[in-house]
């Protein structure tokens, strides 16, 4: 493959210690790194269509009950949730173009931002979670919910919290890692140079927005 | 090892062009995204029958190729990663067209009488649709 363009990034300024004895070069770690997230981030898209499938076969079981219990939950909040969500992807993709093109004060404000709109989209789901726990709008036998009394619908809510239960779960492993890239940014530890780490870490912020991508219609849009 | 010897090929660094690096690809995705969840927003709030779910799921996978492409910098990726992304894809396919095609094919699923999930009928108790006597 023709790289050519790429023989300007040397290796002056990058730290010894940040190569492992065992590979050969920067670019091969880097490489490797990356390789290693993608196989990381495909293990956690198998893991969430098997809640996918689930789901799909129990809106095939309870088609009507899937519609009114979804109609019955708050899409102002699951859009606005969504527009969150969609700028914090937008933050970490800024982010990681600052520490690339050596401005970490810049990108040390993106992972900020970015890190609080993940606490923002935490907040508005604890909003919605609170209202169902007041509605009794809970999964399996725990469902009590006068609002919609269709059979079928306490296997929405059962769909409906394991997936946003899980995506949340991503949510607070993400903020942890942007918490650190964002340390280590303050330490000057990304530039043009070596940008790896902070580059992983946006890679798995990413798959957080992308799951939430297809859960938003999946839910909230029935 | 004298690394520093190593030839320039040596670096599989695709993604970093230095200063050429713009900004302005996020941009542009992040303003289609917002443009992309508002359309997502009306013609699922419009129910639009049949194919609301087609067309829901047409938007997400067209949003979800932005973010991959752009911000995740798969379209500038290395062969290898593409092709584990890609892989993880194919899976989920298998699984949910499989899964799907199956419960989309069969006669609906009876749960034991009693049980908190119970079976959506519209149908008189205890009969299930393959089970009614024909109409005239």
């Amino acid at each position: 493959m023709p790289h050519e363009l790429s023989s300007a990034a040397g290796f002056e300024g990058v730290p010894e210690e940040l190569i492992g004895h065992h590979f050969s070069s920067l670019g091969r770690q880097t490489e490797a790194m990356r390789l290693g997230m993608w196989l990381f981030l495909a293990t956690e898209v198998l893991l969430f269509a098997g809640l996918f499938c689930g789901y799909a076969v129990y809106r095939f079981q309870f088609p009507l009950a899937f519609q009114e219990s979804s109609r019955h939950l708050n899409i102002s909040l699951g859009t606005l949730n969504t527009l969150v969500l969609i700028t914090s992807s937008f933050t970490v993709a800024m982010a990681i173009h600052y520490a690339r093109t050596d401005k970490p004060r810049a990108a040390a404000l993106c992972l900020i931002l970015t890190i609080l709109f993940a606490l923002g989209f935490l907040g508005i789901k604890a909003v919605e979670y609170a209202e169902h726990f007041r509605e009794h709008a809970l999964p399996g036998k725990y469902y009590a919910a006068e609002a919609v009394k269709v059979p079928g619908a306490a296997m929405f809510y059962t769909m409906y919290f394991l997936m946003t239960g899980l995506h949340g779960v991503h949510v607070i492993a993400g903020m942890s890692v942007l918490s650190y890239i964002l340390w280590r940014t303050l330490q000057g530890r990304y530039s043009s140079r070596y940008s790896v780490g902070i580059e992983l870490g946006g890679l798995y912020w990413h798959l957080v927005d992308l799951v939430w991508i297809f859960l938003y219609p999946l839910l909230y849009l029935i | 090892m004298a690394e520093s010897a190593l030839p320039a090929k040596e670096l599989h660094q695709p993604e970093e062009h230095g200063g050429r690096h713009s900004a302005v690809p996020y941009f542009v995705v992040w303003i289609a995204l917002l443009g992309f969840t508002a359309l997502t927003y009306f013609t699922g709030t419009a129910h639009l029958g049949p194919w609301a779910l087609a067309i829901a799921l047409c938007i997400a996978v067209i949003k979800s190729g932005m973010v991959a492409l752009v911000f995740m910098h798969l379209k500038d990726s290395s062969g290898a990663t593409r092709l584990v992304f890609a892989t993880s894809l194919v899976f989920m396919a298998l699984l949910l067209f499989f899964t799907v095609a199956d419960v989309a094919t069969r006669f609906r699923l009876a749960t034991p009488a009693g049980s908190p999930f119970g079976t959506e009928r519209s149908q008189p108790a205890g009969l299930l649709e393959h089970e009614l006597p024909e109409e005239e």
